[in-house]
């Protein structure tokens, strides 16, 4: 390569990743400002007086608590009512799979704030506006697409051998779901699960127009906090939401192994 | 005995996925024909009407809306498909170090939540914000006047389409290969013949539904418009929030609503008929 096209390169790949990390890095630095003034483009000192204004704000711990609630909620749910269905897809030829596939799909055909609202004006006549229950499952349709798609493909991926040798020597078939089956297919499980998890933690839109203000997560606290308060508090909510995305990455990391891990990440 | 068994194995797979299917049925089917009723409605008689359309396709304010999001959406797909090709094209035909990082810099984002980074872009471009303080260090007065702007949205919105528009032609220009583009080079092709005879050819579907996907998710896009997006005009995922959250006006509320479908399934039509033509070729 030449020089000129090298320094090219490397100003092209500059300007991206400028464009893309440079602001979340700034927001990195402001959650340990302790001191942001208007003309001085780097705090004038750190710390973590702000943190503690945080944690001493009840509300917003609460509303920690109930995001995660929300999340596992939400995946264990999601796992319950779509494993099954990913298994009948993989495993069965029964009249109609197509169509039930296809229904699976739909909720990613309908643009999500006006399907919302659609949901919502039903909600209201449930009685299920402001309710943790009506959070939990708009997040369930969110995720159900991670939670059918890849674990339909790791349950073909399944030798139906196996299995069967299983129930000859006469195992169940719950038996032979749970020693031969699941554990074949707990990678992809594991990486629906982790989808799942991150994607109700991150869910903002439903949870704002569905659950709010009765039920509040860090996701609809951040709406209010950007609009009224201050730029640190704003970084370290951030950061927190952030925070449980990069650790399940690095759980995943550990348990695939580099290469696989790779793989598993691009199914999305 | 047997004949019970077999009767068993032909419900089986039906149980299964019953509880997932009626969750389509309560949170989608059901919902979706609620709002096609309602907003064939009139608020106070529950007369059949079509005024609720009539409002949003006659009223000033909301064309300028309607316009408002197209033009964003638009621009959004064109910018994000035109860097995101760019992308994927320097990911595929470099193969050192750098491309690799690359790839894990254009993975990555999909997992920062979508507030954070709207959040983060917001705190760089505001007037005030570190573009500003910039500048005013190095002596001079900016403002981007990027808030309450189309220019802002799209650039959020790029934020988010660029690395999953390139991921997505990626897998695409896998498909192209290295020896055509040899053999043409060899008989004398230049870069531009290559790309418009060989490249685009083999991903040019690929496009289509990138493009689809780009358009849908920012046609009814929410959060960044509601953030940082001005009154006048607004998106209509903003519009439809206030319909349904402030003005509780349920009924244009879902017109607007079956709007926002029919302006995603003209995405989804895209995305059929580029399915079905490559069935044809096969």
């Amino acid at each position: 390569m030449s020089r000129k096209k090298l320094i090219l390169n490397f100003l092209v790949l500059f300007i991206f990743a400028f464009f893309m990390y440079g602001p979340l890095l700034n927001t990195l630095m402001l959650a340990f400002a302790n001191k942001y003034q208007a003309p001085h483009v780097l705090p004038l000192s750190f710390g973590f007086t702000w943190w503690q204004n945080v944690f001493a704000q009840s509300d917003l711990l609460q509303a920690f608590f109930n995001s995660f609630l929300v999340a596992t909620l939400s995946t264990f749910f999601s796992m319950l009512i779509c494993l099954p269905a990913a298994y009948a897809i993989a495993r069965y030829h029964f009249k109609g799979r197509s169509l039930f596939l296809f229904s699976f799909l739909l909720s990613n055909a309908f643009p999500k704030i006006g399907l919302y609202t659609a949901i919502g004006i039903i909600f209201y006549k449930m009685q299920l506006m402001g309710t943790l229950t009506g959070v939990v499952l708009i997040n369930i349709l969110n995720t159900m697409i991670f939670m059918i798609w890849i674990p339909t493909g790791a349950f073909q991926n399944v030798y139906r051998q196996q299995e069967e040798a299983a129930r000859d020597v006469g195992a169940g078939p719950l038996r032979t779901f749970f020693t031969i089956t699941f554990p074949s297919a707990l990678p992809a499980i594991v990486v629906a699960a982790m989808y799942t998890f991150l994607g109700a933690l991150d869910e903002s839109q439903g949870t704002l127009l569905i659950g709010f203000p009765q039920v509040k997560t860090m996701a609809t606290a951040m709406y209010g906090i950007i609009l009224d308060q201050a730029p640190m508090v704003g970084a370290i909510f951030a950061l927190l939401l952030v925070l449980p995305a990069i650790l399940i990455l690095w759980l995943c990391y550990k348990f695939f192994g580099k290469k696989s891990f790779l793989q598993q990440l691009f199914i999305k | 005995m047997k004949k019970s068994d077999d009767l068993q194995k032909k419900w089986t797979p039906y149980l299964y996925v019953l509880p997932a299917f009626f969750l389509i049925l309560l949170l989608i089917v059901y919902p979706v024909v609620t709002s096609l009723s309602l907003s064939l409605k009139n608020k106070v008689t529950s007369h059949f009407t079509l005024d609720n359309y009539h409002y949003f396709f006659t009223d000033q304010v909301q064309l300028g809306n309607i316009g408002y999001t197209l033009f964003v959406a638009v621009m959004t797909v064109i910018l994000a498909l035109l860097l995101g090709f760019m992308l994927a094209l320097y990911i595929r035909f470099n193969n050192n170090s750098l491309s690799k990082t690359v790839v894990a810099l254009t993975v990555l984002p999909q997992f920062i939540p979508g507030l954070v980074a709207v959040y983060s872009i917001m705190l760089v471009v505001r007037n005030g914000g570190v573009l500003s303080r910039i500048a005013q260090s190095l002596g001079f007065t900016f403002n981007p006047n990027l808030m309450y702007s189309a220019n802002g949205l799209i650039m959020v919105n790029l934020w988010f389409n660029i690395p999953f528009a390139a991921l997505l032609l990626l897998a695409s220009l896998a498909n192209v290969r290295q020896a055509s583009i040899e053999s043409a080079r060899d008989i004398g092709a230049d870069k531009w013949t290559v790309l418009f005879k060989i490249i685009l050819p083999a991903t040019y579907k690929q496009f289509f539904i990138a493009g689809a996907f780009v358009f849908m998710t920012n046609v009814g896009s929410f959060t960044t418009p509601f953030l940082m997006g001005g009154n006048n005009p607004q998106m209509l995922g903003v519009v439809l929030y206030k319909e349904f959250n402030q003005y509780l006006d349920y009924n244009k509320a879902a017109a607007l609503s079956v709007i926002l479908f029919l302006l995603c399934s003209l995405s989804a039509i895209v995305y059929v008929i580029v399915n079905l033509r490559q069935e044809k070729w096969r």
